[in-house]
């Protein structure tokens, strides 16, 4: 038996080798958290552990046992968006939107360690995620927005 | 479907006869089952809903409907609300392709409204005692030109009522000087879902009592099935059954790694295809294996006009296979509850999965429901959409709801491609450019003739011209892509125009300005060279710079290209785009798919291909089939400059057909060096 906190709530897992991605999705429903490659290349499947981005198609349960996790369900507080996520709908950068939480759950992970990164810093970031809609100069807009403007 | 209010009711939207020989051939489903539909839906609380066969896959359909529908029955964005792609409930639709949506069901939904519209106006006057002329409606009421207080809001008028009109077809519909919503930037309408990750996606379905399946797949193109041993696999934990239905084997568990895990120790064997051909037998096979020429332009005396040229130019090019790979691998739940069949299944044609599935079960089509959520990503290739079938195949197998989701590798392996094509273009010209004669011999895979017929006539005035389109053997299975074969076959007809351009020593933009008379394209080219302040200079320039022209679903395009080179990588720093729509309901909406059309056009020019051998694909996955990134993707300018007055016609697609060319013609700009072979980068030392 394995326990976590998942958006604030105490969570557990019969199985430590539960792969993280799929007790999100499934066990727990929160179904924000996408599957894209299930080889940690897609960046679709971002959470964040103790605030820094993980792939969580490439994790077990186990691995973040007692960790604090964040998924794009549980950015919004009190329905109030999470600025990250005001500024994705702002630049409407988005077109099908399946790799959109796995960007958004990046950059805030970017923005907890800088919050004023710059244009560079927020490209770098990013690069780890792939979109084929290809609204990158979009998102790359928002997530400048959310980090206070371009650099 | 809500109680009470106002219903309008119409005919089903059919398309018009390119398109609708174009699904024929390729889906065969052009038949709507029944007739007539409801379109459009105002609530006893004034607020609309819409009704559209339409799927959305990050086109923003959703948010052009809803735009189309605030527009004409004078309600604000946030009061329209749209229903998508469940067959139980919307019109009949054939499907979500060829940029039919705005042009068409767009259209539909305008009259619909503007039907809703005039019978509120009636209902009005009678409430208001004063003639219907001497109103009209705002914000969701309808008001008294003379007196702004003598008002009654929708909710008001329809209370206690459950009215039905006819959807009146020749209806008057709002001209496009007193738009207030449509033309003007607007944000998506489910743009907050998809930010909180509350958009759900096929993938994301989850019913109750639902099982995991895992597939056992061919190792390679064609395998056959021959002796299976699951009895290993049936003991292992989770496991209910390993279903079989006749060559669909499955293993059925409750958790997905429990499928996984089991499927990993059946013991199959395959009799495998021997002697397939590979990628690198493709450009021969192109050729040798041609078939039924079509010419898809033909004029004039070829041999007069290649006789009265002062030079001729011939050139091959050639443009692999590519994969769509959209980021949502397919998936589907399917569900049999007394006979009646529900499939949740992000296809593009959800009313043409439901014929199919009606037929392979030989059961009424109102027996089967189709629902299509959010879809991510497909760029043409979710027409098809094999793992519906098989859920629903199992689910029926076992007694329970399934769901059959492919991984990435089983995306990229199973799913469709875009066709490898040869070109052979012989071109005349005067010694200022001008053209007297063009034959081009496009050689397309696959047996789908239309993919490569699809913008291979050249625009350029030629009085002497032949385009011949011919369908060649395929070793992979091919499908649509974003413009079909219309990318491919601009790719080869605007490198050939830049060569043109580089023999008599004349600006590639100019060059194309002195062949072309269509106002509409010399409105795109100025336009897209006048935003990236293109100079002229004979080619090459030494500047990295491309340019290139399109026309792809009544569309016209051109776009300016800005490239460096760093040893075999190729970095595309600026582009403009002029896009020629008609009437631009959706403007953000537009320059976002123009946008990513750039994007996803610069991979196929510079690194995507799909390589395979012996019947396997060998890069299945995103370690091997490199796609842009963010910090591979250029800097964006998009003018929209379509006249209002104009009819709407696509802007999903038209984007994509300069962007190879354009980045080959800039290589070449800076380089020296011709790039007639996609994807460039694998020519680069």
């Amino acid at each position: 038996m394995v326990a976590l906190q998942v958006n604030g709530e105490e969570r557990t897992a019969e199985d430590g080798a539960r792969n993280l991605l799929s007790f999100l999705r499934f066990d727990l429903g929160l179904t924000g958290t996408k599957y894209g490659c299930g080889e940690g290349l897609c960046g679709s499947c971002t959470v964040l552990v103790d605030g820094q981005p993980l792939r969580a198609c490439m994790t077990t349960v186990g691995a973040v046992a007692g960790g604090s996790l964040t998924t794009i369900e549980g950015l919004a507080q009190n329905g109030e968006l999470h600025p990250v996520q005001s500024a994705f709908v702002e630049e409407s950068a988005m077109q099908c939107g399946y790799c959109i939480p796995g960007f958004i759950m990046t950059a805030v992970g970017l923005l907890s360690r800088e919050p004023n990164a710059s244009s560079a810093q927020i490209r770098e970031a990013l690069a780890e995620n792939m979109c084929r809609c290809g609204t990158y100069q979009r998102i790359q807009r928002a997530v400048e927005r959310a980090a206070g403007g371009p650099s | 479907m809500n109680e009470g209010g106002l219903r309008i009711v119409g005919e089903v939207v059919v398309f018009t006869a390119p398109r609708q020989s174009y699904a024929q051939a390729a889906y065969g489903n052009t038949e709507p089952a029944k007739q007539p539909a409801t379109w459009l839906h105002v609530g006893t609380d004034g607020r609309a809903t819409a009704y559209a066969g339409k799927v959305e896959y990050g086109q923003g359909i959703r948010s052009g409907l809803a735009m189309e529908v605030a527009d004409e029955l004078r309600l604000p964005l946030d009061a329209v609300d749209v229903v998508l792609a469940d067959t139980d409930i919307v019109p009949w639709d054939m499907g979500t392709f060829g940029s039919q949506s705005t042009a068409r069901v767009g259209m539909q939904l305008r009259k619909a409204a503007a039907t809703a519209r005039q019978a509120l106006l009636e209902l009005a006057a009678d409430r208001l005692d004063l003639p219907a002329s001497e109103l009209d409606c705002r914000d969701g009421s309808v008001r008294s030109k003379q007196d702004q207080g003598r008002a009654v809001s929708y909710a008001e008028l329809l209370a206690g009522q459950d009215l039905t009109r006819e959807l009146i077809e020749d209806i008057a519909l709002t001209p496009a000087s007193d738009f207030t919503v449509m033309g003007k930037p607007a944000l998506r309408v489910d743009a907050v879902a998809r930010a909180t990750g509350a958009s759900q996606y096929s993938q994301d379905i989850i019913v109750p009592g639902m099982l995991f399946a895992k597939v056992i797949r061919a190792p390679s193109y064609h395998a056959k099935l021959g002796e299976i041993d699951a009895s290993a696999a049936e003991r292992m934990p989770g496991v209910v059954q390993v279903a079989r239905d006749e060559h669909l084997v499955a293993v059925l568990a409750e958790s997905d790694q429990q499928a996984e895990l089991a499927a990993s120790v059946v013991q199959a064997q395959w009799e495998e295809e021997s002697g397939q051909k590979s990628h690198l037998d493709m450009p021969e096979l192109l050729l040798s294996s041609a078939r039924d020429p079509y010419a898809t332009q033909e004029a004039g005396s070829l041999e007069d006009g290649f006789r009265s040229a002062d030079a001729v130019l011939e050139s091959m090019y050639y443009v692999p296979y590519v994969s769509n790979a959209p980021m949502e691998p397919r998936a589907a739940v399917a569900q049999w509850e007394d006979g009646k069949l529900t499939v949740w299944a992000g296809t593009q044609r959800p009313f043409g999965l439901r014929t199919e599935l009606a037929q392979r079960f030989e059961i009424d089509e109102d027996r089967v429901r189709v629902i299509a959520p959010e879809i991510g990503g497909g760029f043409g290739s979710k027409s098809m959409y094999p793992v519906a079938h098989e859920a629903a195949r199992l689910a029926r197998v076992a007694g329970r709801p399934v769901r059959v989701a492919y991984s990435r590798a089983e995306e990229q392996t199973w799913a469709t491609f875009r066709p490898a094509a040869l070109f052979e273009i012989k071109s005349g010209f005067r010694s200022d450019g001008t053209l007297v004669a063009w034959e081009c011999k496009a050689y397309h895979a696959g047996d789908r003739p239309f993919v490569g017929r699809r913008g291979s006539d050249t625009p350029y005035d030629v009085p002497n011209v032949n385009v011949t389109v011919y369908t060649s053997d395929s070793p992979l299975r091919v499908g649509s892509y974003r413009s079909l074969g219309g990318a491919a076959n601009h790719f080869a007809r605007e490198v050939h125009m830049d060569e043109i351009a580089e023999a008599v020593g004349v600006d590639p933009v100019e060059l194309r300005l002195r062949n072309l008379s269509q106002p509409r394209f010399r409105k795109v080219l100025e336009s897209a060279a006048e935003r990236f302040g293109w100079s002229a200079a004979k080619p090459p320039s030494k500047r990295g710079v491309g340019v290139a022209v399109g026309l792809d679903v009544g569309s016209y395009v051109a776009t300016c290209m800005q490239v460096g080179v760093q040893g075999t990588e190729v970095k595309v720093e600026r582009v403009a785009a002029a896009l020629d729509c008609g009437l631009t309901v959706n403007p953000e909406g537009a320059a976002n798919q123009v946008e990513g059309s750039i994007v996803m056009g610069l991979g196929t020019a510079l690194y995507e291909a799909a390589d395979f051998q012996a019947g396997v694909l060998l890069n299945s996955g995103f370690t091997r089939y490199r796609v842009p990134r963010i910090n591979n993707a250029p800097q964006i300018e998009v003018a929209l400059v379509g006249d209002v007055e104009t009819p709407s016609t696509g802007a999903g697609e038209p984007g994509i057909v300069p962007v190879a060319a354009a980045i080959s013609n800039a290589v070449f700009d800076l380089t020296g060096e011709r790039h007639r072979e996609l994807p460039i980068q694998r020519h680069l030392r």
